[in-house]
Parts: structure tokens; C-alpha cells; sequence
């Protein structure tokens, strides 16, 4: 009987620790941020993060190759056309910095931008 | 009545001065040119953000070469561009000291503005601020004439 009690305490135990670590790990995964390019527009067009916080961008291209890039913080990520890439950072500046498509993709390139602010 | 009158008016303007392409005669070329430099090209105080770096340099030949270079070659002096001498006026050699003497500011506006009468187009928009500097910063440091081959898309 002591035997058997001493076993569903190890296993309560290891599966309380085991929950832990698993929620442990959950909350230490950079949130990851879906961003859609798509002739000459991001979608979402604006998104906020908090300095310090790791965060992963997830850009995919719905049309032609298209790219991202925070010249201010060193950022950039290229998607080709109709395929995802991701970049993972963590800001280290507070502010609002504008993100720009760098790869060419047309007349209305220089205007294909993507706002993001950065808050403590 | 009014639709007749406006039509025969461009008719006769359109045989006065023909619609053929002509090179500009050297008088032309010379106030033209006065007239860019001085008063309708702006943006002369504009100073270029955008320092000499190899990276920033090589941001704008990738720039350049992705939109400029249907017109003025990979190296800005039209190498292998076929139609270079065949338009009015003809497109200049980015590397002549006409344009060099352009204010950095002044490369901006025209790139942004585009040049009337001439095929130079308004580029703001299509080019983001940061990549048009760079361009400008490309300008100034121009490859050799014919160093870089011609655009592909010549040679098909």
C-alpha cells in the first residue's frame, strides 16, 4: 500500500513539474506577429511592441516578392511571392519607426509602409 | 463649333512644328538648361542623410538598378541602351558634368518630380525617400563607363 502510494506521488509530482516546465516554456515563446504584403499594402498596416520583449515578424507574400525593413533598428525580412518568412528581434528602442517594402515590386512600392510603435 | 475651332488650332500647331523627334539645336539646349539649374529645378539646400558607406552605397545601385537603369544603363551613362540618342532632348550621361552639377537636393527633386518636357519620370512613391538618397548617393559615385555590361533585358 505504501509502495503504491509512494508511486502516485512520484507520478503527481513529475506531472505537476512536468506541467510547469511546459507552461514555462509556452510564456518564454516570442509572440509571433502575422504580417501579410500584398501590392502595396501590410496587412496589419500598424502593430505596437514592448521594448525588450523578443517578438517574431511573419511576413508572407500574397502576390510578388515582397519585403520588410526597420532601417532604425536593424530589421529586415524578405518574403518571395506567395511564400512566409520570419525574423525574430526584440526592440530596443521606444518610439515609431516606419517600415518600408524592400524589395521592389511596382509603382506604388515606395508607398507600401508599415507603422510600428514600441512602448516600455 | 468650339470642338472644331480647338481641333483645327492643334492641327495646325501639330504641321508648324511637326511631332518628329529632333535633337534640341545647341541655343535650346543651353537656355534649357539655365533655366533647370536656376529656377525650375528645386530642392537645392536639400541635404543627402543618407553617408557614404560601401552598405548605403551598394542600397543604391540595387535602387537604381531596379528602376533606373531601363533608361540610363547599369552605370547611369546608358551604356546598351538602345533609344539613349533617339529622344528629345537625348538622355544625358548621369556622369556629364550637366547633371553632376546638380546640388544633391536638386537629384532628389528631379528623381521625385520627374523632368517636363522630357521621359523622366516622377518617381515619389514609387521609390521610397530613403531609397531615392541612395540613388543620389549612386550618383555620385559612378562605376566606369560600360564597366557593368548593359541591362539584361537588352541583350535577349
Amino acid at each position: 500500500m505504501k509502495t503504491k502510494l509512494a508511486i502516485l506521488w512520484h507520478v503527481a509530482i513529475s506531472l505537476t513539474l512536468l506541467g510547469g516546465a511546459i507552461t514555462h516554456a509556452d510564456a518564454q515563446s516570442p509572440q509571433r506577429i502575422e504580417i501579410t504584403a500584398k501590392r502595396f499594402n501590410f496587412t496589419p498596416g500598424e502593430i505596437t511592441l514592448k521594448k525588450g520583449v523578443p517578438v517574431v515578424l511573419v511576413l508572407t507574400s500574397a502576390d510578388v516578392d515582397h519585403g520588410l525593413k526597420f532601417k532604425e533598428l536593424n530589421v529586415v525580412v524578405n518574403a518571395k511571392k506567395g511564400k512566409t518568412n520570419e525574423v525574430t528581434f526584440t526592440p530596443n528602442k521606444v518610439g515609431t519607426f516606419i517600415g518600408q517594402c524592400s524589395v521592389f515590386c511596382g509603382s506604388g512600392h515606395g508607398s507600401m509602409k508599415l507603422t510600428l510603435h514600441v512602448t516600455e | 463649333m468650339r470642338c472644331s475651332i480647338y481641333v483645327a488650332f492643334t492641327g495646325l500647331l501639330v504641321l508648324a512644328c511637326g511631332c518628329k523627334v529632333k535633337h534640341p539645336g545647341s541655343a535650346e539646349t543651353r537656355i534649357v538648361t539655365g533655366i533647370k539649374h536656376r529656377i525650375t529645378v528645386g530642392g537645392k539646400s536639400m541635404k543627402n542623410p543618407v553617408t557614404f558607406t560601401p552598405e548605403h552605397l551598394a542600397d543604391g545601385k540595387e535602387a537604381f538598378g531596379h528602376y533606373c537603369t531601363a533608361c540610363h544603363g547599369l552605370d547611369g551613362q546608358n551604356t546598351g541602351v538602345p533609344f539613349a540618342e533617339n529622344m528629345s532632348p537625348p538622355l544625358p550621361s548621369l556622369a556629364s558634368p550637366d547633371v553632376q552639377s546638380y546640388s544633391d537636393g536638386q537629384l532628389k527633386w528631379v528623381i521625385d518630380n520627374g523632368v517636363a518636357p522630357s521621359g523622366m519620370p516622377a518617381s515619389s512613391g514609387t521609390l521610397s525617400n530613403d531609397e531615392i538618397w541612395s540613388i543620389v548617393l549612386y550618383l555620385r559615385h559612378l562605376p566606369p563607363a560600360g564597366s557593368l555590361g548593359e541591362p539584361e533585358f537588352y541583350s535577349h
